[in-house]
């Protein structure tokens, strides 16, 4: 009768295992998962941290859809987006293949471009904002000192998201890097070596196994940059505070705005709805056409 | 010999090219390093010189006597070791639990924490805000979390929302299922519970998965700007970053060399932990796929 017993006990319920999980998913529970049900519900109400809320039904996001700054957020977090998801992802893969070597030298090269990403996204903000400024800036000064027209950089309503977006691509290469390394040395070396007696050159290799071997990857490169596109905040709001003349107010800028500088905590909320629409899709397809999060276990 | 040659003329080439490279991303820092030691009207005038004309060091001294440096940059170590300390014990527990007990609803559970994680904070940024101010019985709080301000300003407001995060526990999960299952057999055969196991058997096996975790969490939470943005408006409180963005760049004409200085002095504890642990940093990107 005991072996029968403690058989069941290893392969059925074991109920020790809620103890071991308890800590983590009370904080999970009360941090993460309770916080989406509150957007959601204060999304319906006029909530401002003083006065008790009302519940105000649609009203929120009808004001949502005819506010001309969130349009304009929106439309400056897509900007956002196509100026830094692709460069950001072939500039990361470039790299990847020039550093991919075994030997020590390229490890020391892998680090060094690694750097940008371990600092704060606040320390990258305000080197670079000093490097655009139009008095002091290593930009500008290097552009009149060759005789060439100074700029306003972050102050021109043109050319103000082009330079959010530098600075993130110069901060979150590594990141590209690194990821893309993971994926290239996962590529079984056979293939290169049955390529190489069959007399491919190294774009043959590079078109016909490194890129369609590195698919996952790169899909997963995609979902995660991404939703990162789509949370810009902490550069905005360090480098130019949304301006000039709104131009690079993102979607998570105008949460904060109408949040903490406004206390609209109900409009506020429906943003971060709409937001958390948005970024569900994304996962959706990551879920449907990826790999399920197995070969690079993000989920 | 001739196509030995040009190998190497193109290895060289290529070696030249990726230096060149190099330089380039990290000129940033260079530039960085070098305009802290400069004084501001050298940094104004416009004749561009690369090498200060007199190294101010005392620069260094000056920009941390903008406000209390010493404690911004206190509040932002203590934040960070806690986080990191408190999310070990939990996420490795978690991880284990997750990964080799099997119970009721188990996996029903994990993809919730899954879900959680591709939730970003920037989301839930509103709703955990106002459950911080709301808590019940602290800071000055009642019952039912009306009257005080909650754990606005409070270390306990920063840490909770950072040791909340999921990825940890994937981490551990993903370490604790790589041990044979006869492992577990052994101990239960020898009498162990599966809480000795963890503690007797597992955890000192976690070295690596916990060095892993420890140093993403550090490297986070040290560099977080959104949440003490939010959760902090008194000045002793106050983390590092949000310090060198409120203390220097919010004046008309910005003290270039001070805010380079304080910049430098917030990147280096970093620079110096990623030098001696890279192999976790990258080990930890990898598997987990965080992004910063």
């Amino acid at each position: 009768m005991v072996l029968p017993k403690k058989k069941k006990a290893h392969t059925g319920h074991e109920p020790v295992g809620y103890l071991f999980i308890a800590p983590f998913y009370l904080f999970f529970l009360v941090i993460i998962l309770l916080p989406i049900v509150i957007a959601i519900f204060n999304s319906f109400t006029n909530y401002d941290l003083y006065r008790s809320s009302d519940f105000i039904g649609l009203s929120n996001y009808k004001t949502l859809l005819k506010d001309p700054l969130f349009k304009k957020a929106l439309v400056n977090t897509l900007v956002y987006s196509v100026l830094y998801i692709i460069p950001s992802m072939t500039l990361g893969l470039l790299l990847a293949l020039l550093v991919s070597g075994e030997s020590r030298r390229y490890q020391v090269f892998r680090t060094g471009f690694y750097m940008p990403y371990i600092i704060s996204m606040v320390c990258a903000s305000t080197i670079w904002l000093w490097m655009f400024d139009p008095a002091a800036g290593f930009f500008n000064q290097i552009l009149t000192s060759m005789g060439l027209e100074a700029s306003t950089w972050l102050k021109n309503p043109a050319l103000a998201m082009p330079c959010v977006v530098i600075v993130s691509l110069w901060k979150n290469l590594g990141y590209c890097m690194l990821i893309n390394l993971s994926g290239i040395k996962g590529i079984p070396a056979y293939l290169y070596e049955a390529a190489e007696i069959d007399g491919a050159d190294a774009f043959q290799k590079f078109r016909s196994i490194t890129l369609p071997m590195l698919q996952p990857t790169t899909f997963f490169l995609f979902i995660t940059t991404c939703i990162s596109s789509f949370n810009v905040f902490e550069q905005v709001n360090v480098l130019t505070g949304g301006g000039p003349m709104n131009k690079t107010t993102t979607i998570v800028h105008q949460i904060y705005i109408r949040g903490f500088t406004e206390f609209k905590m109900g409009y506020a909320s429906t943003i971060s709805v709409v937001l958390m629409f948005i970024v569900s899709i994304i996962t959706i397809i990551n879920f449907r056409f990826g790999n399920q999060g197995q070969d690079t276990d993000m989920g | 010999m001739s196509t030995k040659t040009i190998k190497k003329i193109r290895r060289i080439i290529t070696l030249l090219f990726i230096s060149g490279l190099l330089f380039l991303v990290l000129m940033p820092f260079f530039l960085m390093i070098l305009t802290s030691l400069k004084s501001l009207p050298e940094i104004l005038s416009p004749r561009f010189r690369i090498l200060p004309e007199k190294w101010l060091f005392s620069n260094y001294v000056q920009a941390m006597k903008r406000g209390d440096w010493p404690r911004y940059l206190l509040n932002s170590l203590f934040v960070t070791c806690t986080t990191v300390f408190i999310s070990l014990i939990i996420n490795s527990l978690a991880g284990y639990g997750f990964a080799r007990i099997s119970f009721k609803g188990r996996d029903t559970l994990f993809f919730l924490a899954l879900i959680g994680m591709m939730a970003p904070s920037q989301v839930t940024m509103i709703p955990v805000f106002i459950i911080l101010k709301n808590f019940p019985l602290l800071g000055g709080n009642n019952l039912f979390g009306a009257g005080g301000t909650g754990l606005i300003n409070t270390y306990a407001g920063l840490i909770l929302p950072y040791i909340a995060g999921p990825f940890g526990v994937f981490l551990c999960r993903q370490f604790y299922l790589n041990f044979p299952m006869s492992m577990d057999d052994a101990a239960r055969i020898d009498g162990c519970s599966r809480i000795t196991a963890y503690f007797r058997i597992y955890l000192p096996l976690s070295k690596p998965i916990l060095a892993t975790l420890a140093v993403l969490k550090a490297t986070q939470t040290w560099n977080d700007y959104m949440w003490p943005l939010i959760m902090i408006n008194k000045e002793s409180m106050m983390t590092a970053q949000v310090a060198v963005v409120t203390k220097f760049t919010s004046e008309v004409s910005v003290q270039w060399q001070l805010l380079m200085a304080a910049t430098a002095i917030i990147i280096l504890p970093l620079f110096i932990l990623f030098l001696f642990t890279q192999k976790y940093f990258v080990e930890g990107i990898v598997t987990t796929g965080i992004k910063g």
